[in-house]
């Protein structure tokens, strides 16, 4: 059951990305709601601030780590027998 | 003493271990394997403050001391424990069973010892019983990396214990209690880096991603639990309030996510988060207030769950497929639905959904760093929050059980024992997700913390979502290439070689070329001196000294000449003597 429920939805991609935009939609609705009493800094005062951290943070990251593994520090998976 | 040693957690295990032989050949494994974690679980609770007071070549060695940190962590380490036995329930090989119970042992005996030789002795058991866990995978790669292992563990070892003798010299007292920062000394730094040997603080981490990738699918559940964390809560105990912690941690769990992210051996990954989790907690170790304390007990409690949960997740299918690469995975949520289920719930956990285990211990950790006013060392808390939910929340699912390409493998789902104990992981991070003031309650410190305000909320939402729609748009550079990683185990692998090499090229042929020359010049030269000696003692010495050895020689040379040992020319001598003295006599 379960699996056919997912496979349902694989086969529907168009479906999950709208259903994903409007979960984000409700998360920065959200934030004008949000009580702001107990922040810890400014950026707790900005709406959507810790969107633009989590997309900027995580790209950086993929950008970076990946580019790191790329140019330096990938290797064969036997290299240290050889 | 006697029935207060029988109570100890630790002996419970270790007299089970070695019982479980003669189980098997009853063929009663299976029952014994639950029965003795399910008896120490309840049995913890009925422990006094204090017991096994031994007096012991004059050292006052404890080994039972209980408080509330000690009990937050007996707690979750012997629910631990059930739940690895649970799921390495088919494992018919008592040998493995028997490595980690003991090494269980050792990480109850740590936990609840009062001094620190009675931590050395529990530490140095969970090095060599864990090592078997490792080589009962019984592949090359395994008894290579276990090798390392044990060589990094023993190294810390000899760390921490020479801490101790240096402490025992300066103070007198090997008491195990909270050292101040103000009054810390060489000694006690040396123990707090074995500690951290133990906790996989870089650069002295890589033990950790190399051996646990490589031990056996039962050994790597157990061991992800307990060594990381047992030294989380000697440092707690020991060393809360170290600002290089705090320091040292946020960096670990930037460190540990980076490669999470690049790996592609899916326990590879998971090791490495646990790099990345642990640095929450020595982190929150040193922050060092209440609130922080707390958190570091929490999100040990909660994270030994659900990277539990991961690993057997993962574990699972490498039981049933016998891969672990992302790069040969892929589409089995077809025929792992259960498994697929669990390893999601491990996942959100360890990503802090809301209604998660790890929504409620991690932000604990990131509010104290808040509250101290350590906003970067807060910042790249958050920032290894994204990465965590990146490497293991979406990357490590998708790429294992839906994925861009199916791998086309059909494997049959786990067993039910394995589905079972994941059950009882996955349960426990819902429920502590659902249910708080359960975990809570056990403390240390009074909680004065709201998980669920809508700020905190808000804050989950976006971090997570917007984390998501990243993963989105890159996720053609996030495909798993069959590669691996260096890292700083690179310092020993490598060395290693060049220690073999030193010792095979440079040095032998030196040795060679030296005997060499010994055997061309240095004996001829010998020969040639000892010819010359000889020749000085015999002409030089003997003549100088004492002519008479020669003289004797000459003088009995000549003698000689005269005892030529014929009867008849003596006694014609004595006749010729005898008439020489008559015509003497007569004549005079």
């Amino acid at each position: 059951m379960i699996v056919n429920f997912l496979t349902y939805l694989r086969e529907r991609p168009s479906f999950l990305k709208w259903l994903f935009l409007a979960y984000l939609a409700f998360a920065l609705v959200f934030d004008f709601f949000a009580d702001r009493h107990h922040a810890h800094f400014w950026g707790d005062h900005l709406v959507g601030f810790w969107a633009v951290f989590g997309l900027v943070g995580c790209l950086a990251m993929i950008v970076f780590c990946k580019g790191l593994s790329h140019v330096w520090l990938e290797r064969d998976k036997d290299h240290y027998d050889k | 003493m006697t029935s207060s040693i029988f109570m100890h957690p630790a002996t419970m295990f270790i007299i089970g271990a070695l019982l479980l032989p003669l189980a098997k050949k009853c063929k009663v494994q299976k029952i014994w394997l639950v029965l003795i974690p399910l008896v120490a679980f309840i049995q913890i609770q009925y422990l006094p403050e204090s017991f096994g007071k031994v007096e012991w070549l004059g050292f006052d060695l404890q080994f039972g001391r209980v408080d509330k940190l000690t009990m937050v962590f007996l707690h979750v380490f012997t629910l631990m424990a059930l739940v690895g036995s649970l799921f390495g329930l088919h494992v018919k090989e008592s040998g493995q069973h028997v490595a980690a119970w003991l090494y269980v042992a050792g990480s109850l005996g740590t936990t609840l010892a009062g001094d620190y030789l009675t931590v050395f002795i529990f530490w140095e058991l969970m090095a060599f019983a864990s090592v078997f866990l490792i080589w009962y995978r019984k592949r090359k790669k395994s008894i290579d990396a276990g090798y390392r292992y044990l060589l990094v563990h023993t190294f810390g070892g000899l760390v921490l214990l020479g801490g101790i003798f240096l402490r025992y010299q300066n103070v007198g007292d090997l008491t195990f209690e909270l050292i101040s920062v103000d009054h810390a000394t060489l000694a006690d730094y040396l123990i707090m880096i074995g500690f951290m040997l133990n906790a996989a603080v870089p650069p002295i981490h890589a033990w950790l991603p190399d051996a646990y990738p490589e031990a056996t699918v039962t050994g790597a559940v157990f061991m992800c639990a307990f060594t990381t964390k047992t030294a989380v809560y000697v440092l707690a105990r020991g060393f809360a309030g170290f600002e290089t912690l705090a320091v040292m941690g946020a960096i670990m769990t930037l460190y540990g996510v980076a490669y999470a992210v690049i790996e592609n051996d899916a326990r590879r990954i998971l090791a490495y988060h646990i790099v990345s989790q642990v640095g929450y907690m020595v982190c929150a170790v040193g922050i060092g207030t209440e609130m922080a304390i707390n958190g570091a007990s929490a999100h040990a409690y909660a994270h030994i769950l659900y990277k539990a949960l991961l690993f057997m997740g993962i574990g699972s299918v490498l039981e049933m497929t016998g891969r672990s690469k992302l790069s040969e995975l892929g589409g089995l949520y077809k025929y792992m639905p259960y498994t697929m289920i669990f390893t999601v719930i491990g996942g959100i956990s360890i990503s802090g959904f809301p209604l998660t285990s790890g929504f409620i211990s991690k932000s604990m950790i990131i509010a104290a760093a808040g509250n101290n006013h350590q906003l970067i060392i807060m910042s790249m808390l958050l920032l290894a929050a994204v990465g965590t939910f990146l490497s293991v929340g979406i990357k490590l699912p998708y790429y294992v059980f839906f994925g861009p390409k199916d791998s086309g493998l059909t494997p049959k789902e786990a067993p039910w024992n394995m589905q079972a104990a994941m059950g009882i992981a996955a349960f426990m991070c819902i429920f502590l997700g659902f249910y708080p003031d359960y975990l809570y309650d056990m403390l240390p410190y009074a909680v004065n913390y709201h998980p669920y305000t809508s700020y905190h909320l808000t804050e989950t939402f976006h971090l997570l979502g917007f984390t998501g729609l990243g993963f989105y748009l890159m996720v053609k550079y996030l495909k798993p290439h069959d590669v691996s990683n260096l890292d700083l185990d690179w310092f020993y692998r490598r060395g290693a070689g060049w220690f073999m090499w030193v010792a095979r090229k440079p040095v032998d042929a030196t040795n060679e070329w030296i005997s060499n020359v010994y055997e061309s010049i240095g004996l001829r030269l010998t020969m040639a001196i000892a010819r010359a000696l000889s020749w000085f003692d015999w002409e030089g010495i003997d003549w100088a000294l004492d002519g008479s050895a020669r003289g004797v020689v000459k003088g009995g040379e000549q003698v000689r000449q005269f005892q030529t040992g014929k009867l008849q020319h003596y006694i014609g001598a004595a006749v010729v003597l005898l008439f020489i003295v008559l015509i003497v006599v007569v004549l005079v």
